[in-house]
């Protein structure tokens, strides 16, 4: 283990996520499911064989994977923002790892209600495995961390929707036949108010 | 699907279909179910159970599935910070909705009494310290769905479908396609989604209304209709949770909700933005 500092804290650059307030976990989960979507891409291309199962376990937080790796070399901490995606090609060559070790951090943006938005993401790689992710909100304005934290989903334009009769479904979920009572009150109502 | 037994229960109406055919006393057990369910919690009948504890408080007992539907209020009560709670029943009576469909309001919107101080809901059932009007509202006509499922597949039904008006769970191979109606016109659906085996609810507050701008989706916090979502569906493995986040998500946010239960939800707000959780982005129309 000579490389860089990280690798030999794998639990300590855990610990902080257990500590995560709830919904900021929703979002690291999600986070953490696409860069490693990435990252087991990549790391089945180089036929690696270490680095599939570790990584898909890795979100779960549940057991921390220790790096395996003892022979990763000496590289200069990774800063480039596409890190992620962008395999370094000595770390590959040189060992069974894909990916240097280190921080990497990518700021992405996306179109809120609110405005165009911005939120960091930085991940703890370790032996190709992550080992931490964190996701960062960067708010311009005040309504912009509750639509980040909308994060999971989505949100819609205005729906204008489509006519039943010209889709092909099997049952419809809505209100329109709820509350035979209620109706059959209003009903009642509206008759009983008829001059 | 080769039979179909329709029926009303529960002041709406009820469409079962099975592959198989529905047997004469599988469909009276289904009847019975509902009415059972009826005597317990309808606070419309002068016979329930809740009508009794209305009156003078004291203990209701309940079956096994009231302790099911007892901690699912009260966790969505404390996800909600006390949005959610089986003690909105007066509150919605007095704004108007009440046994005898008055629809007059009585009093002005305020806050519900407190859980701890007034309902104990244990596995036997509930104890009130002074009576109380409850409604289990949020998420009852849910769980009779997911009852009378279980009845039919005790039964050895493999597929079936049971629909409360919208609200639905199914049981089978394969998926069926529903629409989510579009809840400012009846005769559009702002999307669809597939079902599998699961449940499908929906709520929607511009239905039940009446006088101005009352309707039977209370904020039990602060005792006034919410009128920000107008629309909301939930895809969950049963019913009863189903319906019981259905009515959460009108008064939090799916975030607080994420934690506590594995769902799939569309929301609409008023402004007719809806909000989505992702496995469900490409079910509506844009």
């Amino acid at each position: 283990m000579t490389s860089t500092g990280q690798t030999e804290t794998p639990s300590t650059t855990l610990a902080p996520r257990t500590a995560f307030p709830l919904h900021k976990r929703v979002l690291t989960a999600l986070a953490a499911v696409s860069i490693l979507g990435a990252a087991g891409c990549a790391g089945a291309e180089a036929e690696s064989p270490a680095s599939g199962s570790p990584a898909a376990e890795a979100p779960t937080g549940a057991t921390t994977t220790a790096p395996t790796s003892t022979e990763e070399p000496a590289t200069a901490a990774p800063s480039g923002s596409a890190a992620a995606n962008d395999p370094a090609p000595t770390a590959a060559a040189a060992s069974d790892q894909t990916y240097t070790d280190g921080t990497y951090t990518q700021t992405g943006s996306y179109q809120s209600p609110a405005g165009p938005e911005e939120v960091g993401v930085t991940i703890t790689l370790e032996a190709d495995v992550v080992t931490a992710v964190e996701v960062e909100p960067m708010p311009d304005n005040p309504t912009t961390t509750m639509y980040q934290e909308r994060f999971a989903g989505g949100i819609s334009d205005a729906i204008v929707g489509k006519k039943l009769d010209e889709l092909a479904v099997d049952k419809v979920a809505g209100s329109s036949l709820t509350s035979g009572g209620f109706n059959e009150a209003t009903g009642k109502i509206k008759s009983e108010a008829q001059i | 699907m080769a039979d179909s037994f329709s029926f009303e229960a529960i002041g709406t109406s009820w469409r079962v279909d099975s592959r198989a055919p529905l047997l004469p006393r599988q469909r009276t057990e289904l009847l019975q179910l509902a009415e059972e369910y009826d005597t317990l919690y309808s606070r419309f009948r002068q016979d329930s159970g809740v009508t009794a504890l209305a009156e003078s408080g004291g203990h209701l007992p309940l079956p096994r599935h009231g302790a099911a539907l007892g901690a699912l209020m009260r966790t969505l009560h404390d996800l909600t910070g006390g949005g959610v709670t089986p003690l909105v029943g007066e509150r919605l009576a007095a704004q108007g909705y009440d046994a005898d469909y008055s629809f007059v309001p009585t009093a002005p919107p305020s806050p519900s009494r407190a859980w701890d101080d007034l309902l104990d809901w244990t596995t036997d059932g509930v104890t009130l310290a002074e009576p109380a009007l409850l409604d289990v509202g949020a998420a009852g006509k849910g769980q009779l769905v997911d009852l009378m499922v279980e009845s039919l597949v005790a039964a050895g039904h493999q597929d079936v479908i049971v629909d409360a008006s919208g609200d639905m769970r199914r049981v089978g191979d394969g998926s069926i396609t529903v629409a989510l109606e579009h809840p400012y016109d009846a005769s559009s659906a702002i999307g669809t989604v597939g079902l599998g085996s699961g449940a499908l609810c929906a709520s929607a507050s511009n239905r039940r209304t009446w006088g101005d701008g009352l309707h039977h989706v209370l904020d039990a916090r602060t005792g006034r209709c919410v009128d920000t979502v107008v629309a909301s569906w939930v895809l969950a493995e049963d019913a009863m949770t189903a319906d019981g986040l259905c009515t959460a998500l009108f008064v939090a946010d799916p975030v607080e909700l994420a934690g506590s239960f594995d769902f799939d939800y569309v929301l609409m707000y008023s402004d007719g933005r809806a909000r989505f959780s992702t496995p469900l982005a490409g079910a509506l129309f844009s």
